[in-house]
């Protein structure tokens, strides 16, 4: 009796389990109860795919070498039909139960034989009857070669017929080298292609990872990059949200952002498309922005809170967003009929998360050097070979370098830092925030370097960026001081902030602007009024406004003869007679209206809709009415005849037969829920697939599509046309 | 992390602090391929364009130069990003190349083949093409070479032009020095252009582009086409050669509305050349009518488009351009790069200007006040009149009196646009006014009186703008301008940046109405000014 899968894992040592839980993650959830559900949770094929998915290529294909051997085998077996080297992969698919140990020797639960398919590796079924390989060596001419194209798989060939095949596939056939599968298919048994495979699984087993080839770089300038690439992701996030802010997109009806709204970004942003939608995207996962209820997208007040965190928290967010989201952005604007958009419902795509880890695992282990793309395809190749995918590979590694966890393409520290889960280190690296400014004469100011959160703040209301980078460009201009001025600064107190904050001397010119839009802003006043009361008489609108009984009108005097109040007019009017004073109300052009006027509604008449009694029907009615009680009487009177069913050209046949001799019939109709009624009809002409045919039923002429017409009878001669 | 003078804008825009120990030398590094946009008093801003990093690679720098230069003198870490596309945009340059070839002629020329299938699937290209000889090489029709660059540069692949030049009918010319010396980046500059071939060369106002033309002329020592702005221009050309090189009166002809002589070297007008009659332009013989060594361009800035059409037909003679500016407000920058060559020598003003050539100017801009009247009157104008209104107003002609009053011992022009203004100010002040019907030989009297010292004060309209020596202006006043063009203002303010005997500093006023359109397109003038690193004040004109 040998020991079942169950069994393998209860001789299992805890720390066993544990490497088992480790390697096989989803095991975990749910814990399992006991072991025999441990081992059919381990043994079901959901479970054992993952597993798959994160085998090498050499684990894989030991895997595949160990199914093409029977249960049990020992581990000899499988060194010999494979490499020595195979004795590491064997332990590593025995921790990952994908292999189980049964005594000495092996075997492999049932879903994993059915995974790896009936022809593992290429190789035929294993032969029911004995073979004599020796005979082989006399085989007719031409055996060998023959056998030769199916060695290397696929194990199967065609022949027109079994039994009246060459001499040659008989005689194989009769030595047990082919197996005959039907009266036309040929197998060739494991056995015979392992013979010819030379007692290898495989012709080439790549033992080893390839090694990754590149660009050498420097850790110092790598760094440096990568430090440049996070700043510049960290102000197009920034700037992104902003800008939406400003001028909001509105998501598809299918939902994402349209390829226009995308373009309009990008040309913002001063960066290419796919880069601009990479930054929509993290924002999205991270809920920075969102497809509000009216379908605008905006961004949350999570960003605001996210703007309130260093560089370093702020770029620790979005990366670990990145690294876990299932989310390919490099889909966007891909796509055959239309393209995928972005923050759109198509992007999600399984096991992406785990090729950017271990994508990020295998840069760590290749430090300064910038992989050549080819070269790094064929080790992913080898490192997971069934997750990988070329173009999910050079997205993950562009994004990659556009976050800053590389840099000139090859892993920075931070990058690094990231993985290992230790301290980042990018606040230390970024530039120093500098806290001055240095004004020019062309009423530009420049900071240096980044500024500190107060000062870039106050610059942000003085005046407009005009260029981004290392350094920030201003330029101040009228609506940028007024903006200011708007904000409640006063020309003193910019000029303050700008003497304080400045490096440089401030030029004249942008002194001169700011004292004039100073002096000219607010000159103008706007303000809300609902009604007004206009007097030549400026004794009595005084007398008025200094009114106790008035007083909780709280009037204003904007000139000698004009108050003004919050009040509607009717209320004022009202109030102003009640205080026993004599107003007229004018209209908008200060004509007097004398009347009050009457009151119409604006809207459309419209009357309640009615339940009526019955009243009197007209002779019309009554006519159609009786018309159609005859048609009936009419037609049930021909029903008991069944209209015979006609194919489509039967049918047009017989109805320009009918046409012609301008004939009564009787149609079978399908209506639109497939019941088929019986219509007496005189058939007047046929157009479009349709028939036009005056109904006996209503007397009016209809149409007919032939299609629904189940069939074409004569009607039996009508006694009363 | 360095702590360079460079700052590297995403926008490919590079910031240089001027103050910083490093920045003399890291100028003169990264002029060679950025162009200079700005250069106000602290920070310079440098451009990286296409057309920049091609100039460069004209002149023999690679990518990794560019790259080096960058990394070496940035303060903070240039987007990796940035770079990539600088490699990418200057290896586009010379991918292609024109060549002669000795049995088929005009080549095109790639070890490109994906390049150059490129290139021929062009809808605008393909006709210029004849056969394909192999893999790298393909025919140009004969008189395409011109065209081809123009059409190639469009795509983004601009060529290199090696197909060589003629050397045209020889004549010998040389330089006079006799009582004057060229200046060093003179001789630099007229070097620069005879090594690349045909090209560019840029230098301010004043710095004596004449003598860079002259010395061309010397190095090619052939028969010369020049082609200037106007008249006037042709005259002061044509006494600087005498007085500057070996040539005698009878070698140089003047080609123009009045005359139309055909010498050795020959001056001819833009205007002259771009009369059509019957929609003919009837003086394009001249391009042939001597066997040219040398065709300069004056003003290349200037350069009207049909005389970019004649210059794509004679690719294969020299062509020198001199400007104060390669911008050109239509955008035609790329046409000057395929049809008369890359920059071959710049230099900015301030830089001349610090080796004391040129006279620092003193800019102010004066607001006007405009009366209640005004005002009114202004703010019912019809949208179209109400630049003409309020740069004409009385209270304008009041200021621009009372400032030329001030400055009545001092040598005066008043600039403007309107000729009704002009005359009306001409006949207040009891000056003469210059204006398009002044008669040229009028224009050359009163010019002369002018420098004589015998008028102290000119009127001049827009036709006195571009290429009239006045050496002793110590002030503009700028009445009325075109709208807010830049190449204007910085032509007037070459009026005034001549060097003065005395070493006085010039004063340049504009007059601006307060609270109009004027006033805007003042700021956009005076921007640029300052971007140019003269600071201006502003004044009210009640200060006067």
């Amino acid at each position: 009796m040998s020991s079942s899968f169950a069994d393998a894992l209860r001789a299992k040592s805890d720390a066993e389990i544990a490497r088992l839980f480790a390697a096989r993650p989803d095991l975990l959830s749910p814990v399992p109860t006991d072991l025999s559900a441990l081992a059919a949770r381990a043994s079901s094929m959901p479970s054992i795919l993952r597993s798959r998915d994160a085998l090498n290529k050499f684990e894989f294909d030991i895997l595949t070498a160990a199914v093409t051997l029977a249960d049990p085998f020992t581990p000899l077996e499988l060194l010999r039909i494979t490499d020595k080297s195979a004795k590491t992969a064997l332990a590593t698919l025995e921790e990952r139960a994908l292999i189980y140990a049964d005594g000495e020797k092996f075997r492999i639960p049932a879903n994993v034989r059915t995974l790896i398919g009936e022809n593992p590796a290429g190789l035929g079924p294993i032969a029911t009857k004995k073979i004599n390989i020796d005979a082989l060596d006399s085989a007719p001419k031409g055996a060998i070669e023959l056998l030769n194209k199916m060695v290397w798989g696929p194990p199967r060939g065609q022949v027109a017929d079994v039994k009246k095949a060459n001499p040659t596939i008989t005689w194989l056939l009769e030595n047990n080298f082919l197996i005959a599968f039907d009266s036309q298919t040929l197998l060739l048994p494991r056995e015979v292609a392992m013979h010819l495979r030379g007692g290898k699984v495989f012709k080439e087993l790549q033992l080893t990872a390839p090694i990754v080839k590149g660009a050498t770089r420097k850790q110092k300038a790598v760094d440096l990059a990568a430090i440049a690439n996070i700043s510049t992701f960290i102000r197009w996030a920034e700037e992104l949200a902003h800008h939406w802010s400003d001028e909001p997109p509105s998501a598809l009806r299918s939902g994402g952002l349209g390829v226009r709204d995308l373009k309009r970004t990008a040309e913002h942003l001063g960066i290419d498309e796919s880069c601009t939608a990479f930054v929509a995207e993290v924002l999205f996962l991270g809920g920075l922005i969102v497809i509000d209820t009216d379908d605008q997208i905006l961004p949350t007040s999570a960003f605001d809170l996210w703007l309130t965190k260093g560089v370093e928290d702020r770029w620790q967010t979005l990366v670990t967003l990145w690294l876990e989201t299932s989310r390919v952005a490099g889909l966007i604007g891909k796509g055959d009929s239309k393209s995928v958009a972005a923050l759109g419902p198509e992007l999600d795509r399984a096991g992406v998360a785990g090729l950017k880890r271990t994508l990020l695992g295998l840069l760590t282990t290749i430090p300064e050097l910038d992989p050549e793309i080819s070269s790094l395809q064929d080790r992913m190749k080898f490192d997971l070979p069934t997750r990988t995918n070329n173009d999910y590979l050079t997205w993950a590694l562009r994004e990659a370098e556009w976050l800053g966890i590389t840099g000139q393409g090859a892993i920075s520290s931070f990058g690094k830092s990231l993985i290992s889960g230790s301290d980042l280190g990018v606040e230390a690296a970024l530039p120093a925030p500098v806290d001055h400014i240095l004004i020019q004469a062309d009423n530009s100011a420049i900071a240096p370097g980044p500024l500190t959160i107060e000062i870039a703040n106050e610059m942000g209301t003085l005046a407009d960026i005009e260029s981004r980078g290392g350094a920030t460009v201003y330029r101040f201009t009228e609506g940028s001081i007024r903006r200011a001025l708007d904000h409640g600064k006063t020309g003193e107190s910019i000029r303050d902030f700008l003497k304080k904050t400045s490096r440089t001397a401030m030029p004249q010119p942008l002194e001169y602007l700011i004292n004039d839009v100073a002096k000219r802003h607010g000159r103008l006043r706007v303000g809300h009024a609902n009604s007004y009361i206009r007097c030549e008489d400026e004794g009595l609108i005084a007398q008025i406004i200094h009114d106790k009984n008035l007083e909780d009108l709280r009037l204003r005097k904007l000139a000698p003869q004009v108050l003004i109040a919050d009040v509607e007019i009717n209320e004022l009017v009202a109030r102003l007679r009640e205080a026993s004073y004599l107003p007229a109300v004018e209209n908008g052009t200060g004509i007097l209206i004398s009347a009050p006027a009457i009151r119409r509604a604006k809207s459309r008449p419209r009357p309640p809709r009615v339940i009526t009694e019955n009243s009197a029907p007209t002779e019309k009615i009554i006519a159609a009415a009786v018309r159609a009680l005859r048609a009936g009487e009419k037609a049930t009177s021909h029903k008991p005849r069944e209209v015979p069913r006609t194919t489509a050209n039967e049918t047009l046949d017989l109805l320009n037969q009918y046409i012609e001799e301008q004939a009564s019939i009787t149609i079978g109709y399908a209506d639109s829920n497939g019941g088929v009624s019986n219509r007496l009809v005189d058939p007047l002409s046929i157009s479009l697939g349709t028939l036009v045919a005056r109904d006996h039923a209503t007397g009016e002429i209809a149409q007919f599509r032939i299609p629904r017409i189940t069939g074409v009878a004569p009607a039996q001669s009508a006694p009363g046309e | 992390m360095t702590d360079g003078p460079l700052i590297v804008q995403s926008d490919k825009t590079i910031l240089l602090d001027v103050d910083h120990i490093l920045s003399d030398e890291c100028r003169r590094q990264i002029a060679s391929f950025a162009e200079l946009e700005k250069s106000p008093e602290h920070i310079h801003t440098y451009r990286l364009t296409p057309l920049g990093l091609w100039n460069a690679r004209a002149a023999g720098l690679d990518a990794e130069h560019v790259i080096d230069t960058l990394l070496k003198y940035s303060r903070f870490a240039v987007p990796h990003a940035l770079l990539v596309d600088i490699a990418e945009t200057m290896s586009r340059y010379g991918r292609l190349r024109l060549e002669a070839h000795p049995v088929h002629g005009l080549t095109l020329v790639s070890h490109d083949p994906a390049v150059l299938k490129e290139v021929t699937r062009g809808k605008k290209i393909a006709p210029m093409l004849g056969l394909q000889i192999d893999d790298e090489t393909i025919i140009v029709h004969p008189g395409q070479r011109g065209f081809l660059k123009q059409a190639l540069l469009k795509l983004g692949w601009p060529a290199e032009d090696f197909a060589g030049y003629v050397d045209g009918e020889a004549h010998e010319i040389s330089l006079n020095q006799d009582g004057w010396t060229i200046r060093k980046y003179q001789e630099l500059a007229a070097e620069g252009f005879w090594h690349g071939g045909s090209g560019v060369v840029v230098l301010p106002c004043g710095a004596g582009k004449t003598i860079v033309g002259a010395a061309a002329m010397a190095h090619a020592k052939a028969t010369t086409l020049i082609l200037v702005t106007n008249t006037v221009a042709a005259r002061q050309w044509r006494d600087e050669l005498l007085k500057r090189t070996s040539l005698h009166e009878d070698e140089i002809g003047e080609y123009s509305g009045a005359k139309k002589e055909i010498r050795p070297v020959t001056i001819a007008t833009y205007q002259v050349l771009t009369t059509r009659k019957k929609g003919v332009y009837a003086h394009l013989d001249l391009f042939d009518a001597i066997d040219w060594g040398l065709i300069i361009y004056d003003e290349v800035h200037l350069l009207p488009a049909p005389v970019f059409r004649f210059t794509a037909d004679i690719q294969s003679r020299r062509r020198l351009g001199l400007t104060a500016t390669l911008v050109r407000e239509d955008g035609m920058e790329g046409e000057v790069f395929s049809l008369i060559g890359p920059k071959r020598y710049d230099v900015p003003w301030r830089e001349i200007e610090q080796q004391g050539y040129i006279a620092p100017a003193d800019c102010v801009e004066v607001r006007i006040n405009l009366t209640d009247a005004e005002r009114m009157h202004y703010a019912t104008a019809e949208q179209e009149d109400r630049y003409r209104f309020c740069s004409t107003t009385e209270t304008k002609r009041k200021v621009a009196i009372a400032l030329a009053e001030k400055h009545k011992d001092e040598q005066v022009l008043i600039i403007g646009q309107y000729i009704d203004q002009l005359d009306a100010l001409g006949a207040e002040l009891g000056v003469p006014v210059i204006k398009g019907e002044t008669p040229i030989k009028e224009r050359e009297e009163l010019f002369n009186l002018y420098r004589s010292g015998e008028i102290k004060c000119l009127v001049v309209s827009k036709v006195a703008n571009f290429s009239i020596d006045l050496p002793d202006a110590t002030i503009a006043i700028q009445v009325s301008g075109t709208f807010g063009s830049r190449q204007e203002e910085a032509q007037r303010l070459g009026r005034v940046l001549r060097p003065k005997a005395d070493g006085r500093s010039a004063r340049f006023y504009s007059l601006v109405a307060r609270d109009t359109v004027d006033q805007d397109f003042a700021q956009n003038r005076q921007r640029f000014l300052a971007e140019q690193g003269y600071a201006y004040r502003i004044i009210d004109a009640d200060d006067i």
